[in-house]
């Protein structure tokens, strides 16, 4: 039959080349004892119609063939976990070293001379935009030369490339007791962080950072278009607010890091109030020296000998305005760590005595 | 077709997959080529696919479990499987522990 012909010819396309011949040989013959049958049995040949049905219910040609292959994986299921592993890992040093590798070049860019504060600021804008368009191209090159190393390696093992010592596995060794503690509860209850939620905190953290590590020399970014308004001003920040500053940065530097920390750990969901507690406890300390300044000599004058120009408010009474402010934030922080403080340790005493029954 | 439907299909040939191997290594306790084997398992109530079976065949043979061979018959050149020794041996174990299932599934009911 010529249909039975046309058939197997593209059944035997698909096939492995070594065996298809042979393969093809032992279909031909099934099959043509098969329409024998059923032509015995309708007492006359097959209708164009009956054998269009009666093969296509055989399957498709290349699904036909593709049962004659063994079973294929990109990245079979004993090697997917540690793969699957490997990529979220990945993910997150990606991001962390294009963002560092990104911040670099705009700072080594925006060092050069720019004839203006504008072109200046579109250089920066330029370059910020740019490398965040580029972000999910180096993400995805990632992922995909991780992809290539591990099915290569599923490649080799599954075709005896690479022979593994008899007892050897494709995971590594571990411990229950290397387990990482319970995960508690997020604090206040309610879903537990997801990761991509934990992956976006740090990826946006480093993007913070960087702004914030920006500021000194382009005050723009803080400040906006009042910047210029600033400049024209009679007064000047006293030293004191530079080293309160750094101090936030290095608060927001050490909690990112605790944060990177966590999420290679596969800690993101656990509770964040020992980390919160210890940056309200450090965050105190900038504030403290603040409120140290001598004088509280927040603001100065540009130009002392120009004498003190009237603003509406005399710079002391401005001085003491900033100091009494200060000085409310302080016991508000102080407040609001207490209280979180008593809140957690009533909770604890809670579990311990709930457990205790 | 519904989802339960679906789910039960599923399930379904999940568990007849698991009793193929075993009915083909069964039913080639006598000598047959791809055709007649079809036959003969449906005739005992065991309907398989040509597109399942005959690369069924190609793997158990590829597996030491069966012998074949190339011989005319009603002037047609055919494949003809049989069981191996090593066939012959697995059979028996997987015949045992399939009666071991069977009877701890009589249990469970």
């Amino acid at each position: 039959m010529e249909l039975l012909d046309r058939y197997l010819e593209a059944v035997k396309k698909h096939l492995p080349a070594m065996r298809q011949d042979d393969i093809i040989a032992e279909l031909r013959a099934n099959l043509e004892s098969q329409l024998e049958d059923k032509e015995a049995e309708l007492g006359r040949p097959l209708s164009p119609a009956e054998a269009e049905a009666w093969l296509k219910q055989l399957g498709a040609p290349m699904q036909v063939a593709a049962r004659y292959r063994p079973q294929q994986y990109l990245i079979g299921p004993a090697l997917f976990p540690m793969y699957w592993f490997v990529m979220r890992l990945a993910a997150v040093w990606a991001m962390v070293i294009y963002l560092i590798v990104n911040a670099v070049q705009i700072a080594v860019r925006l060092s050069g001379h720019f004839a203006t504060t504008e072109a200046a600021t579109q250089a920066l804008i330029e370059s910020i935009a740019g490398a965040l368009v580029r972000a999910p191209f180096a993400l995805l090159n990632a992922a995909a030369w991780i992809t290539v190393v591990f099915a290569a390696i599923e490649f080799a093992v599954a075709h005896d490339v690479v022979k593994l010592p008899p007892g050897a596995r494709l995971q590594p060794d571990w411990n229950p007791r290397d387990l990482p503690p319970v995960q508690a509860d997020s604090d206040g209850g309610g879903k537990p962080r997801s990761y991509a939620h934990a992956v976006a905190e740090v990826v946006f953290g480093f993007l913070l950072l960087g702004w914030m590590i920006l500021i000194p020399w382009h005050p723009f970014l803080l400040l906006g278009p009042g910047v210029y308004a600033l400049r024209g001003l009679p007064y000047t920040l006293a030293p004191v607010w530079w080293t309160f500053f750094w101090w936030i940065v290095a608060l927001n530097a050490v909690q990112l890091a605790w944060r990177c920390v966590d999420l290679l750990r596969d800690r993101y969901q656990g509770s964040r109030l020992a980390q919160h507690s210890v940056v309200k406890v450090f965050g105190l300390i900038p504030m403290g020296i603040l409120l140290s300044v001598n004088d509280h000599a927040y603001v100065l004058l540009r130009d002392n000998a120009a004498g003190q120009p009237q603003l509406g408010v005399p710079l002391e009474k401005l001085n003491d305005g900033i100091f009494k402010g200060l000085l409310v934030i302080f016991a508000i922080a102080t407040a609001q760590l207490l209280w979180d403080l008593s809140k957690a340790g009533f909770r604890r005493w809670r579990e311990h005595a709930g457990g205790m029954r | 077709m519904t989802v339960a439907e679906n789910l039960f299909e599923n399930l379904r040939l999940e568990l007849r997959r698991g009793c193929l191997s075993l009915a083909v290594l069964a039913q080639l306790r006598q000598e047959h080529y791809g055709y007649t084997l079809r036959k003969a398992l449906a005739a005992r109530g065991m309907e398989i696919d040509e597109s399942t079976l005959y690369p069924l065949l190609r793997r158990l043979e590829s597996q030491g479990l069966l012998l074949s061979q190339w011989r005319e018959e009603d002037k047609r050149n055919k494949r003809f499987y049989r069981l191996s020794p090593e066939g012959e041996e697995i059979f028996t174990r997987l015949l045992a522990e399939w009666t071991a299932i069977n009877e701890s599934i009589n249990n469970l009911l």
